[in-house]
């Protein structure tokens, strides 16, 4: 009803406590109260609790919940702009990407979003992915060749691992650490703390830095909700998630190094690969799939021609 | 306040006889209302609720084991069983316990245990003899000690849930004890309880007749080894197997024993839709419910209870034991794992506790209350298949929580049942 | 008697539910064997599998139990109504079948509203709207209140046995009392 419109804004996120996103969103909730005296908050239900990442962004487009944090990928599945983040090999660093995300081309995805019920708030970092494996160090794509690998339920992985010549196994996360011991699959592909928090290296010792897929995450709210703030909480709501993101990002980036020496100290072989432009160039397929739009067009153009 | 909304509306509808399903969504609908919760919400959460793949493995291995009756696949294999170890006096609900836990040990899923041979072994020990109440308390209560044998997918989801990196292969180790301990001990009350009802032991069939049993049973038994060695090589997952059964158990139905037809075959499938159908709506309502409690932030509240109360490790693991019994009643396993292990591992750490120990304690605590009323989804599976009343099940049930509970105690208040093996490596 | 055209009709319905559900079992079946199939003997696992399979399970849960409103067969505690006297149980049954026939209409409205809102999503590796595997919920709604109305005012368990009845659940516990 009306009379609650200060409840706390109800915000999920399927990482766990104490995870940068959780933190910064908190932060985040912090920061909005400080600049209302305490008429706007934020109560986090952190660790899944409301749900996957798939589930808590319907609950938000139907109102149920204010505040989501989730990956890129599950707004693939209607508004194709946010395909563009995900592309293999877009970003050619992850300053390009924070660069790009933060400026024009970040902006125009979070607007494609007001149409499906969704206000797009910041991106935060979800690090650069590599693949890992029970097999071998992967230094060039036929070292991939027939190789299982895990992608999640997306369309766009499938193709880049079918572009290495690799067999691409839908699979939810939870059943890979199993299948990885039982050789069902033979790798996966994730950033350094996913791979350290879901002890997938304990099966599989070998991360191959392919840093093919930089994709952000995003932090979006409900519409509905949204609609019943005052202008003035709105512009609160959007600064102090912006003000959030940088934050997100130092936590982050002390994640992905303790991750990483804590990985190596316990035995995982990292390697870089011979030639990044050797992978790179098979994804001319997947691209030309999923860029179809003028729009698209024209946002990859705007992401490739920054100067970052 | 809400929450007792959500509580009293969900007795008042089990007592008025509404099924669980329906009383699980009413309850839930009404506590949407009341925390102005759009009732979208409550059906997505239906839905996703049992849009899970590895649930999968209910309905294919419900499938799988009223095919293997059907075919009298089943029939053959209880023979050999009640030829070796079936002797003793209610030697085929011993040999249930064995089956289940071995089962439930590799596919790691207690429901898939309770339906692959709940639907295999129960319609058999009716036939010689056993009461259906029996045959289903021991399948239902045999099927948790899968939880403890490793792989065990839950392990696997508590040390992601710890946020401390707690080893998967140390956890996996520590479950190995523990479950024989259980196993054991529903063994011994298995046994007690059929020559106290007077049930009767195998007959030896003689060297000649077994050996003829033992050929017979080949293509039956292959099945079995289909399963196990499919996962444990990686040729598939627990929950593809679960369809391979299916269609394995098929084709030499159609083929081999030629015992199953076209017919037989749909009526196999209409009655595993059934079965399927009245646990997995629960299990989706459920998933509504669990999704009011966990906005009410029930399991919060309850842990901020402990630390209120006291210090005591002793006195603390008691009450988390009572917390996990009491919401692992109303709530599924991996959702609690997740919501509850960031909550209370600090807690038990706090007094000593090793996370590793604490993960085993959780696992015999959450497969407790999935046995258990008003919501246990292995109760429920057991029921159904057994097709009895769940009231019917639970009157006799108690000897085997005994049993459960005695694990339970010996597990939470010995550690080094849990880390010795652990320890060696 | 109409009364016993609608048993009839709402019989035969509740059995097309149940064969329509053991056939998209039979289907879920064989594509997740053949996700096995093609990821060892072909060497490369068909994407689709999983979804399809996925969102069949969701039509045969929800249809199958619709049916089991019809056929009694769903899970439900009775050892209060076996304590009342026949008058007070009688209202007790009817007063379960209006909650759950409530249930069902709100399935159908809510559910309906969640197939609407989401008819423009699409599911991966389908490439159908994310709605279609949530239409079976509004589609058994709809089926749940016929059925729950009809046992409110034509309780076939109070009545002679029509077809197969299930083994356990109300009929047979009424049996026994
Ligand atoms: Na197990
Ligand atoms: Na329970």
């Amino acid at each position: 009803g009306a009379a609650d419109v200060n409840r706390p804004l109800l915000a999920a996120d399927i990482l766990p406590d104490g995870f940068p996103t959780v933190e910064a969103v908190k932060y985040m909730g912090k920061l909005m109260s400080e600049r209302t005296d305490g008429r706007l908050s934020i109560k986090m239900f952190a660790g899944g609790q409301l749900g996957s990442e798939r589930d808590t962004l319907e609950i938000t487009t139907f109102g149920g919940l204010d505040i989501d944090r989730i990956a890129i990928a599950p707004l693939n599945t209607f508004e194709p702009l946010t395909i563009i983040p995900a592309l293999p090999f877009l970003f050619r660093s992850t300053a390009h990407m924070r660069g790009a995300m933060d400026g024009a081309p970040g902006q125009m995805i979070l607007d494609a979003l007001q149409p499906h019920g969704l206000v797009g708030l910041c991106f935060y970092d979800s690090g650069e992915r590599s693949f890992y494996n029970t097999k071998r160090p992967i230094l060039k794509p036929s070292d991939m060749k027939g190789m299982k690998i895990r992608v999640q339920n997306s369309d766009l992985y499938v193709s880049m691992i079918k572009a290495l010549d690799a067999d691409p196994t839908p699979m939810s996360l939870g059943e890979v650490y199993q299948s990885l011991v039982q050789g069902v699959i033979d790798g996966a592909e994730n950033n350094w703390p996913s791979y350290q928090t879901g002890r997938h290296f304990e099966a599989a010792p070998y991360y191959s830095l392919t840093r093919h897929v930089m994709a952000p995450e995003i932090l979006v709210m409900s519409l509905s909700r949204w609609n019943k703030l005052s202008k003035a909480d709105q512009e609160i709501v959007k600064q102090s998630a912006r003000d959030s993101v940088p934050m997100m990002r130092d936590l982050w980036d002390a994640r992905v190094n303790s991750a990483r020496t804590e990985l190596l100290a316990a035995g995982v072989e990292a390697n870089e690969v011979e030639d990044q432009s050797a992978f790179s160039d098979l994804m001319k397929p997947v691209w030309e799939r999923y860029i179809v739009s003028d729009k698209q067009k024209a946002l990859v153009k705007s992401i490739q021609s920054m100067e970052l | 306040m809400e929450i007792l909304v959500l509580l009293v509306v969900l007795v008042v509808l089990l007592m008025m006889g509404v099924p669980v399903a329906y009383a699980l969504l009413g309850s839930a609908m009404a506590t949407f209302v009341v925390l102005d919760i759009p009732l979208v919400v409550a059906f997505q959460r239906m839905a996703a609720g049992v849009s899970v793949f590895s649930l999968m493995a209910i309905p294919f291995f419900i499938f799988a084991g009223d095919l293997m009756y059907r075919s009298g696949i089943a029939e053959r294999l209880v023979q050999i069983a009640e030829g070796t170890f079936g002797r003793p006096r209610g030697g085929l609900g011993m040999v249930n316990v064995g089956a289940s836990s071995l089962f439930g040990a590799v596919s790691g899923s207690a429901i898939a245990s309770a339906s692959a041979m709940g639907s295999t072994l129960m319609p058999l020990m009716k036939e010689r003899g056993y009461d259906g109440d029996y045959a289903v308390n021991v399948t239902v209560t045999a099927a948790i000690v899968g939880l403890l044998i490793p792989p065990s997918h839950n392990m696997i989801i508590y040390s992601a849930a710890s946020g401390i990196g707690v080893s998967i292969g140390d956890l996996f180790l520590a479950g190995v004890v523990p479950g024989v301990l259980t196993a054991g001990l529903l063994m011994f009350v298995a046994w007690r309880v059929a020559i106290k009802r007077g049930y009767p032991g195998g007959k030896f069939p003689g060297w000649r007749a077994f050996a003829k049993a033992i050929v017979f049973a080949i293509p039956g038994l292959m099945t079995a080894i289909i399963i196990m060695g499919g996962i444990l090589s990686g040729i598939f997952t627990a929950t593809e197997s679960s369809s391979i059964a299916v269609i394995y158990t098929m084709l030499i139905g159609f083929f081999i024993y030629r015992t199953l037809g076209l017919k037989t075959l749909f009526k196999s499938a209409k009655e595993s839709v059934k079965i399927t159908a009245m646990v997995m709506l629960i299990i989706a309502s459920a998933t509504a419910f669990g999704y009011a409690l966990a906005i009410l932030e029930a399991p919060t509240q309850l842990a901020s209870l402990i630390t209120s109360v006291t210090d005591n490790p002793i006195a603390v693991l008691l009450i988390v034991n009572v917390i996990l019994l009491v919401l692992g009643t109303f709530m599924d396993m991996s959702p609690l794992i997740v919501i509850m292990t960031p909550i209370l591992l600090p807690v038990v750490m706090a007094v000593g506790v090793d996370p590793v120990h604490f993960g085993i304690i959780m696992m015999i605590n959450l497969g407790i209350g999935l046995v258990t009323p008003p919501v246990g989804a292995v109760l429920f599976v057991g029921a159904a298949v057994g097709k009895i009343p769940v009231e019917q099940a639970i009157k006799t049930i108690w000897p085997f929580y005994l049993a459960l509970v005695a694990a339970l105690l010996l597990i939470t208040f010995v550690p080094q049942i849990s880390l010795a093996l652990p320890n060696l490596f | 008697m109409s009364d016993n055209t609608l048993a009839r009709v709402t019989h035969k319905a509740a059995d097309v539910l149940l064969i329509v559900s053991g056939i998209a079992l039979l289907m879920m079946t064989f594509i997740v064997g053949w996700q096995v199939f093609g990821r060892y003997v072909l060497g490369s696992s068909p994407s689709w599998a999983e979804q399809s399979a996925l969102t069949l399970m969701i039509w045969f849960i929800f249809l199958g139990g619709a049916a089991g409103v019809r056929d009694g067969f769903h899970i439900r505690i009775i050892a209060v109504e076996n304590m009342v006297s026949k008058s007070t149980r009688k209202k007790m049954r009817i007063a379960s079948n209006a909650v759950v026939g409530f249930c069902g209409l709100a399935m159908l409205w809510w559910g309906g509203e969640l197939v609407v809102r989401t008819w423009s999503h699409v599911i991966p590796s389908l490439g159908i709207p994310r709605g279609m595997a949530y239409l079976a919920i509004p589609i058994a709604g709809a089926l749940t209140t016929i059925f729950s109305l009809e046992r409110i005012f034509d309780d076939p368990a109070e009545k002679a046995k029509i077809g197969e009845m299930s083994a356990f659940g109300v009929e047979t516990e009424e049996g026994d009392a």
